[in-house]
């Protein structure tokens, strides 16, 4: 780690976050206040790292951008964005439109908040947030969104339901597996008897997210991202919300679901029938591979690679479901004392027991030096090795899996070298897909 | 006192009059001076939608350097674009060395108390720490928009450094928010080169007028082929291929070479561009300063311009004759292999979208394999083009809309859905409205893809069989999702919110 830079940051900024999250809600129409380079940037961003997934409906270069010049650093950019959010409304067909800022306009001061309570006064549904990339990275921008979406468009005092939640904790794109990851987090959560708002997904609606308020819990499946916004959540609409890690594979999804089950009074009875339901037919599957998977040795080191979510939530899985050995987990965000005791803490109570060793590197190329002082490269005629191995991480650690000889996965932003459209690893569907993807790494050349 | 010896160089706005809001036609635009032309005075959008800024090209370059660390003072998302960018990268240093590498990016992360105290200083041990770690060759000291606003001084910062580091620091002032003009990414990029790696003053005259850089022999068989990343390898190695049939041995200049060696520029007895809109401030600076003569015009894409661009090259060289039976040779052998392709493009109708130059030079192309262009979308528009515009106007039977606009796709989703082309062919990220229309697409730029010379027509001639034999992606994508556009806005001019200066067609 450094103090005065980021090596290949693995993220873009609070902005692009910020315009993902817009892009990927129901009719979502985000309207940057900005030079015009930043939502090109975006594009560029997640053509390079969202596994093949750029845009959405209004994404990337269909966003509407006021593209502030010189002329309005010196003058003041309000009048420019009056004129381009009256615009934007008049040719741009969309449900909700968000108001992003950049570090441009709002080191000049651009008082954005009139001009959109301006236009929400005529009806228009709009919200905004103040994102400029000295903000923070797109992870804060995904929180800040969910922040202004809460305060200024959901509606308050609703009658709350019972069995309805909220669910968030997955910042669209910037996951490149955030619909699968969704997706199957949603199917077991109606399993359990519960009605889902999820924001994202092609199943929510306008009308839901306005009612989100109604529910009595909201499930953010994340120790790191949205949090903020679960707070304020709870101090507008009286909701609670519960902050587990993102369930990865049969024994993290088993403990989540126990969690969410008692957390939204869900009968335990009802919930064990679920867990041993989807056990059942998780190991139906796993049956058939027993062979091979010891027969051509298939357990392996393991250094994991990720974000504040990915980073324990895999080596969880790796450790707990497939008895292999992450010997290194390398989290590369830049997050808090807090956050970072959280997310340790995860690690601690593994249910294998397995011993990791969790470090927080932002810069990738730093972490084949912390591998070394784990596991020192020795000499002579008997050597421990570390191999047989495997890298999970992003597409830029390959260079490291290349170098100690390991196969690799990309799962982590950014991922550049895989398709991704509905393929997630969360809950026991997405642990069967992420042993298919780490087994099919290795024998691809068989 | 020239541009280079300014710390930053000119927008292209001021050096070249460049605009970019404009709605006119391919006839109004060949027409040049005299007639309304938004050169005089370029049009505002009170409605735009957002593209890229500078930085991109930018970084597109100097990503490719090798034993470069490219250094980005900025808030922590510039230069995220780094990621498709890196692909590029790994592709290109797997084409020339055989190996696959990722670039190395650094970003200051600016945050909310460096904007308030200033990043100088963050700056300073960022590159003195980036120097120790990496160990490069050179460092790119890339600028932002933020110390653009807040006024840290990254030149007084490398001139301070510099004697404590051996990395040679190159700034490279990309403040996104200083020009509409991207294409001032490649006066900023050169202008950082010619500054550091180039400084004159180190030269010595030699008897035939030309001045290599100190110590260096002038090759005058050597032609510097200029490439800012609008080339693959499979792209330079056609150009190398003609350029070696003349007797010319060619030094590619700047992507992917070695910052040390790119002295090597200053021996050459001539540097050629393949398009105007990139090079011309850097072949002004060879010229002047090292004596290199410069060509700049004409663009190797399609049969037609691939033959004048040789044939200036051969007059240099006194090699006309040569070039004209290289010309010869290659016309026919490329129009006989190209004949089973024309009845499946003969009279559909095309829209082309890209930088000017390259959508210019490929709509002449497209028409020589028999297609018919209806819309031009050119991403800015400055003097260089118009010789380019007139071509198209005398070889079009009818006049068609020319757009200038810096992407801008709800002006082109309103054009496409009037002139329902058969095909379109845009820029990377800029496919999409087309596809979501249903109309067959394709890249028109791609540095794993052959563009250029003869054999570029073919390939592309190649690729476009392809995709019409078989657009059903695009016609079922079509027929299931929709832009986000509202239904009026179909019915009005796509010209509606050019404000000001510029013209409605």
């Amino acid at each position: 780690m450094s103090d005065n830079f980021i090596e290949r940051p693995r993220y873009t900024c609070a902005q692009g976050g910020a315009a993902a999250t817009v892009t990927a809600l129901p009719g979502g129409i985000p309207i940057l206040h900005s030079p015009s380079g930043c939502s090109g940037n975006f594009a560029w961003t997640q053509n390079g790292g969202a596994g093949l997934q750029v845009g959405g409906y209004c994404g990337t270069l269909a966003i509407p951008s006021s593209s502030v010049q010189e002329r309005e650093v010196v003058f003041g950019g309000d009048s420019r964005l009056r004129e381009q959010v009256a615009n934007s409304i008049k040719i741009m067909d969309g449900s909700i439109y968000a108001v992003l800022t950049s570090c441009v306009t709002e080191i000049i001061g651009d008082d954005i908040k009139s001009v959109v309570a301006d236009f929400k006064k005529q009806g228009v549904p709009i919200i905004g947030a103040e994102t400029g990339g000295f903000k923070g990275n797109s992870y804060r921008g995904y929180d800040l969104v969910l922040q202004s979406l809460f305060k200024d468009f959901l509606e308050r005092g609703v009658i709350k339901k019972k069995k309805r939640v909220n669910l968030w904790g997955i910042i669209p794109t910037y996951d490149p597996f955030w619909r699968g990851n969704l997706e199957e987090v949603r199917r077991l959560l109606e399993e359990l008897g519960l009605e889902v708002n999820s924001f994202f997904l092609n199943d929510d609606t306008v009308e839901g997210i306005r009612k989100a308020g109604s529910a009595s819990l909201n499930i953010v499946i994340s120790q790191a991202y949205g949090l903020d916004a679960a707070k304020l959540f709870e101090e507008l609409h009286d909701t609670p919300y519960i902050s587990l890690p993102l369930p990865v594979g049969a024994s993290a999804t088993e403990s989540f679901l126990r969690s969410v089950g008692k957390a939204a009074k869900v009968s335990a009875k009802t919930t064990e029938a679920v867990i041993s339901f989807e056990k059942k037919r998780y190991y139906h599957y796993l049956e058939p591979l027993t062979d091979c998977f010891n027969d051509l040795d298939l357990q392996r080191y393991a250094i994991v690679v990720g974000d504040a979510s990915y980073a324990p939530a895999l080596t969880k899985s790796l450790a707990d479901d497939l008895g292999w050995l992450p010997e290194l987990t390398v989290c590369t965000d830049p997050l808090d004392d807090e956050t970072e005791e959280t997310i340790a803490a995860q690690l601690l109570s593994l249910e294998s027991e397995y011993d990791t060793n969790l470090i927080f590197e932002t810069d990738g190329g730093q972490v084949i030096g912390h591998l070394r002082n784990k596991w020192p490269v020795t000499t002579g005629k008997y050597q421990k090795t570390f191999a047989p191995a495997f890298v999970v991480g992003s597409s830029l650690d390959r260079e490291l899996a290349l170098e100690i000889g390991a196969a690799h996965l990309s799962v982590s932003f950014p991922v550049t070298n895989r398709a991704v459209l509905d393929r997630g690893y969360t809950g026991f569907r997405g642990g069967l897909r992420l042993i298919e993807d780490l087994l099919g790494a290795i024998v691809a050349g068989r | 006192m020239s541009h280079i010896d300014q710390k930053t160089p000119p927008k292209r706005e001021d050096r070249l009059g460049a605009c970019i809001a404009h709605g006119g036609t391919i006839c109004e635009m060949a027409a040049g001076k005299g007639k309304k032309s938004c050169l005089q005075n370029d049009g505002d959008r009170s409605f735009t939608q957002g593209n890229i800024c500078l930085l991109l090209p930018a970084l597109a370059m100097l990503n490719t350097l090798p034993d470069n660390v490219v250094l980005q003072h900025s808030a922590i998302g510039c230069g995220s674009c780094t990621h498709s960018q890196n692909a590029n990268v790994r592709f290109g240093s797997n084409v020339r060395q055989g190996k696959p590498k990722d670039a190395v990016w650094l970003n200051t992360a600016m945050n909310e108390t460096d904007v308030i105290t200033g990043g100088e200083e963050k700056l300073e041990q960022a590159i003195i720490e980036a120097d120790r770690r990496y160990k490069p060759f050179s460092i790119s000291v890339v600028s932002g928009c933020v110390p653009g606003i807040i006024g840290d001084d990254i030149d007084g910062v490398v001139q301070r450094i510099q004697p404590e580091v051996n990395a040679k620091l190159l700034p490279i002032h990309c403040e996104g928010f200083k020009t509409k003009i991207w294409a001032t990414a490649y006066d900023a990029v050169y202008h950082g080169i010619g500054r550091t790696l180039l400084r004159c003053g180190e030269q010595s005259a030699t008897a035939d007028g030309l001045s290599p850089f100190k110590g260096l022999e002038r090759l005058s068989n050597t032609v510097n082929l200029m490439n800012v990343s609008s080339m693959g390898r499979i792209d330079e190695l056609e150009l190398e291929r003609l350029l070696k049939a003349l007797g010319l041995d060619v030094n590619v200049f700047p992507v992917f070479s070695h910052p040390e060696s790119m002295v090597k520029a200053t021996q050459a007895g001539l540097s050629i561009s393949t398009c105007p809109t990139h090079d011309d401030y850097f072949l002004s600076y060879l010229e002047e300063r090292f004596g290199v003569p410069a060509l700049i015009q004409h663009m190797p894409i399609g049969i037609e311009n691939t033959g004048l661009w040789l044939r200036d090259v051969a007059a240099r060289f006194g090699t006309k004759g040569l070039s004209e039976q290289i010309i010869a040779e290659e016309e026919r052998e490329l129009k006989a292999a190209l004949a089973e392709f024309r009845p499946l493009f003969e009279g559909k109708r095309v829209f082309i979208s890209a930088g000017e130059f390259r959508a210019l030079a490929t709509a002449r192309l497209l028409e020589e394999l028999g297609f018919t262009v209806v819309g031009i979308r050119s991403f800015h528009h400055d003097r260089f083009a118009e010789v380019e515009y007139e071509k198209l106007a005398k070889s079009s039977s009818e006049d068609y809309v020319v757009d200038i606009a810096n992407v801008q796709p709800f002006e082109e989703a309103n054009l496409l859905r009037r002139l329902k082309p058969d095909l379109f062919l845009g820029h990377a990220n800029g496919n999409g409205t087309a596809s979501k229309l249903g109309i067959p697409t394709h890249v028109i730029y791609h540095t794993a893809l052959a563009y250029i010379g003869y054999k570029g027509v073919y390939e592309l001639a190649r690729r476009l069989y392809r995709q019409l034999k078989n657009p059903a992606y695009n016609r079922k994508l079509a027929e299931n999702v929709r832009l986000p556009y509202r239904d009026d806005w179909y019915g009005a001019s796509p010209f509606t919110y050019i404000t000001k200066g510029g013209a409605s067609a």
